[in-house]
């Protein structure tokens, strides 16, 4: 089995070589569907496979991953330099001079450097099924107007496999190169299109991520110091009540960091200016994911401390505040970011809660929230480049031209909140979990938090699908057929998601509550037939079932529902030209943009402070 | 057997609770008021009207939200758990706010919009008075809470009094009724709607009814006859408040529920949480 995991990460990495010397665009295309069952059957067999496992490799490994590392730094500081950022370039010399002091105080250690356990596995299908069809799309989306189409899908591919290899790092100084590999690829996919935007857009990405990687950096420094060792299963294999969390803390902040939370929200919002499917493989599958993953990763040892409570606070808050915020924007690529963030706080703060329910709550938004996501940005690539619709004002009356990119757009958007989907059971069994906590006594900033920003976010889905349906005749619908290509990536996602759903019982039951045992112990969820049972509540098949029937209604209505019904206009006060009402812009809410970042800079502070009991 | 019978006929239960609602709000402004039977009355005129639409898509929405209504009913009394229950009522709100932008129609979208702020206000309250009878009876299945030996209202006269305050919202009654608001934007999301599709949208209104007070219901524990008695005062106290207050915009009911409701339920539920149940 060892083989599998070394040719998941290997494979798209020299696919990714090939594309990029081949440049044909014949190749390009068959790599890429060639990726996509043998990423998804390999990831399948690992996780098939007697996990957890250790991966032995030679001693030469470790130098070369140090070779690299430097390499990188190297890179970084003549980025910093030729881009005349300082602060890129002291980060650079900062990193190099804290990876010095580990190499020098780091001792001896036999333990395989990487491990392979079910959430790995599960990370590596969700590369499999979620990102690369994101590659393939973009094989078509780059003849679009774009330069370098074989460079973009070979740094594409190429990403796939370094998010595969971070996954399985189980050396922390492995997983800190990996760390600032996955920096390097957002470096050079947010800056593709090499204007004056991108450029500044990418130099923040790229100094943001870094202070990620010094806050790993610190992390290992203490952790050799307070314990002696750097491996995430020496780490596991300890006694938490009695390890400080300093060195956790550090990790922390480099999550939220990469997790793009408030305050540090601005490097994924300025990814949008990059071609759109770096948005979306920065959002679905990779990049953005590890920070939940690295908090699942440490939540067995957090799990009750105080910096886990200060984790929830901090990333409870962003959920709310980045679902208001998403409220105010216009541009859509912007709002899917922002709610992108919001669901992200959740993710973290579900890992963060650290019990049984709260991980399986967690791993659950990581995978549907990838599936929405993906196929959400692959329709927003598809509305800029056959529509040239950038803002949600643009989309009136767009259904009579793009029937079907909105119909899967509002499919998209359904997932992300209605029951029955994936997400919305993840934000139930919260709020459940949320009032078991209260019921022990304590903690009802967590209910009020989960409650609101739920709330926030199907507000912030249903405007959008209401802007977007606004002031239609669906008199003329256009039935072009789309393209070929950009056909197949979307109803490969819709496919999934429509499945998914409907077996949802037993892929939590069977699926994710086997990933979750592992990691933080059994629960009594399970599935019984095709309900799902969580404690005492029962979601049975059949709402399962009714809440999908009308909401794919709801969503296909505007294709197919044909009234034989006599016409009218609407209602106008006696008028002649109709008043265009427009809706809500929620402006008023930007007026408190300062105030609430520096909130979130000072619950960046405390989790340091205070949750890493530096004081 | 009797939640299939209550499911089956909700709307008509609706009806008849409309009716009543006509009477007595006719009684306290000293009106004889229409006959009890009178929305039954309205819905078979309106089937007979001549059917007329804007477009198929909005009609079709009008019964759709009807169904969803209904289906979150029959989550309600069928299924076991309340919170699941609640988040069923959000697919109606769907269909009718996305039927309502689709239209040419400033009134109407601009009620959609209300109705988003309508969700906004009430949501997050009955999401606590959920978490909160959680606390009480200890588990969020219906059958368990309404077989709780006691009455949960003691313990939790806050959040129900911020319960009390939503019921405007979510039945659309004055002062909170800005989503509707008949005499600025003439009904909002149902004027464009006529004959049989605005008689949807009008016996899902009833079905809203009974969803309603069905949760007023549930504050009575096992104990039917105080859930009665809570029914019939919260609908009096209904009707006198919406026959006595003026309409605010919606920028009071959000501060209402924001910085009133949800701090009254928030301060209950910490008290039941220090208690340790």
């Amino acid at each position: 089995m060892e083989v599998f995991v070394i040719l998941s990460i290997i494979l798209p990495i020299m696919a990714g070589f090939a594309i990029y010397m081949a440049k044909s665009d014949r190749i390009t295309s068959m790599l890429s569907y060639i990726m996509l069952p043998v990423l998804s059957i390999m990831a399948y067999l690992v996780y098939q496979a007697d996990l957890p496992m250790l991966v032995e490799t030679p001693s030469v490994f470790n130098f070369l991953v140090t070779i690299f590392d430097f390499g990188l730094l190297a890179y970084f500081f003549w980025v910093g330099y030729s881009r005349k950022s300082i602060l890129v370039s002291l980060l650079a010399i900062a990193q190099f001079i804290l990876l010095l002091v580990v190499l020098s105080i780091a001792p001896h250690s036999d333990t395989a450097n990487i491990y392979v356990d079910k959430l790995t596995a599960m990370m590596y299908l969700l590369v499999g099924i979620v990102g690369v069809p994101v590659a393939i799309f973009s094989t078509r989306y780059m003849d679009y107007n774009e330069k370098d189409k074989h460079k973009f899908v070979a740094i594409v591919i190429g990403f796939l496999g370094v998010m595969n290899f971070a996954v399985s790092a189980n050396n922390v100084e492995w997983f800190f190169a990996l760390f600032e590999t996955t920096t390097l690829a957002s470096l050079v996919l947010i800056g593709f299109r090499k204007d004056e935007v991108a450029i500044n857009n990418s130099t923040l990405a790229l100094w943001m991520n870094q202070i990620g990687g010094v806050a790993i950096l610190f992390a290992i420094i203490l952790m050799i110091k307070d314990f002696g060792v750097y491996h995430f299963t020496d780490l596991l294999a300890m006694d938490p009540a009695k390890m400080s969390m300093a060195a956790f803390g550090f990790l922390s902040i480099a999550a939220l960091i990469k997790g793009a939370q408030l305050p540090f929200h601005k490097w994924l919002l300025g990814a949008m200016v990059a071609p759109t499917p770096v948005s979306a493989i920065l959002h679905s599958a990779t990049m953005v994911k590890i920070a939940p993953f690295l908090i699942l990763r440490i939540s067995p040892i957090i799990h009750n401390t105080l910096l886990s409570k200060l984790l929830i606070l901090t990333t409870g808050f962003v959920f709310v505040a980045a679902a208001v915020f998403a409220l105010t924007q216009d541009n859509f690529k912007r709002i899917l970011a922002y709610s992108t963030i919001s669901l992200l706080g959740l993710m973290m703060l579900a890992a963060a809660v650290g019990t049984p329910t709260a991980v399986a709550v967690s791993i659950m938004l990581i995978i549907f929230h990838g599936f929405a996501k993906g196929f959400l940005f692959v329709e927003a690539g598809i509305l800029e480049k056959l529509y040239h619709v950038k803002y949600i004002k643009d989309m009136n009356r767009l259904f009579e031209r793009a029937p079907l990119t909105l119909m899967f757009i509002f499919f998209g958007f359904l997932n992300m909140t209605f029951i029955p989907f994936g997400t919305f059971i993840g934000k139930w069994l919260m709020i459940e979990e949320a009032s078991n906590f209260l019921s022990s006594g304590g903690f009802v900033m967590l209910i009020l938090l989960v409650t609101t920003g739920g709330v926030f976010l199907s507000v912030l889905y249903i405007k959008v699908l209401g802007v977007a349906i606004k002031h239609h005749r669906f008199s003329k619908i256009d039935f072009t057929p789309m393209d070929r290509n950009f056909l197949t990536v979307s109803v490969w996602y819709y496919l999934w998601l429509v499945g998914t759903t409907i077996f949802i019982a037993p892929f939590i039951g069977y699926f994710i509550m086997d990933i979750v045992t592992p990691i933080a112990g059994s629960t009594d969820i399970y599935a019984d037939g095709l309900s799902l049972v969580v404690g005492d509540s029962t979601l049975y098949f059949w709402q399962i079932i009714g809440a999908l029937v009308l909401l794919l209604i709801i969503h296909l209505a505007p294709l197919f529902v044909k009234l034989k019904v006599d016409q009218t206009h609407p209602y106008n006060c006696g008028e002649i030209y109709p008043r265009e009402a427009e809706s809500y812009d929620f402006n008023f809410i930007s007026k408190y943009e300062e105030k609430i970042n520096v909130f979130a800079v000072t619950l960046f502070l405390l989790v340091l402070v205070l949750g890493g009991q530096l004081l | 057997m009797s939640a299939v019978l209550l499911t089956l006929f909700a709307p008509i239960i609706g009806g008849l609770m409309f009716g009543i609602e006509r009477i007595i709000r006719a009684r306290m402004q000293s009106r004889m008021g229409p006959p009890l039977l009178q929305p039954f009355y309205d819905f078979v005129k309106l089937m007979d009207k001549r059917p007329l639409m804007v477009h198929s898509f909005h009609a079709s929405m009008g019964i759709m939200y009807f169904i969803s209504t209904w289906f979150a009913m029959a989550v309600l009394m069928l299924g076991n758990s309340l919170l699941v229950a609640i988040f069923f009522h959000i697919i109606s709100i769907l269909a009718l706010t996305i039927g309502a932008f689709s239209v040419r129609s400033s009134y109407s979208i601009i009620g959609a919009m209300r109705e988003l702020i309508h969700l906004i206000s009430y949501e997050p309250v009955v999401i606590l008075m959920v978490v909160a009878l959680y606390l009480v009876t200890g588990s969020f299945d219906i059958a368990e809470i309404l077989s709780y030996d006691g009455i949960p209202l003691l313990q939790l006269p806050l959040v129900f009094i911020a319960f009390l305050g939503t019921i405007p919202m979510l039945l659309h009654k004055s002062p909170f009724d800005v989503a509707e608001a008949h005499q600025e934007i003439i009904g909002g999301p149902d004027i464009e709607y006529s004959g049989p599709f605005y008689e949807a949208v009008y016996t899902g209104r009833w079905i809203e009814y009974v969803y309603v007070y069905f949760l007023v219901f549930l504050f009575g524990g096992s104990n039917y006859f105080v859930g009665a008695l809570l029914v019939v005062f919260t609908f009096l106290l209904m009707i006198a408040v919406d026959n006595s207050t003026a309409r605010l915009d919606y920028k009071k009911m959000l501060q209402f529920s924001w910085f009133i409701l949800i701090p009254l339920s928030i301060f209950n539920i910490f008290f039941l949480a220090l208690g340790g149940k």
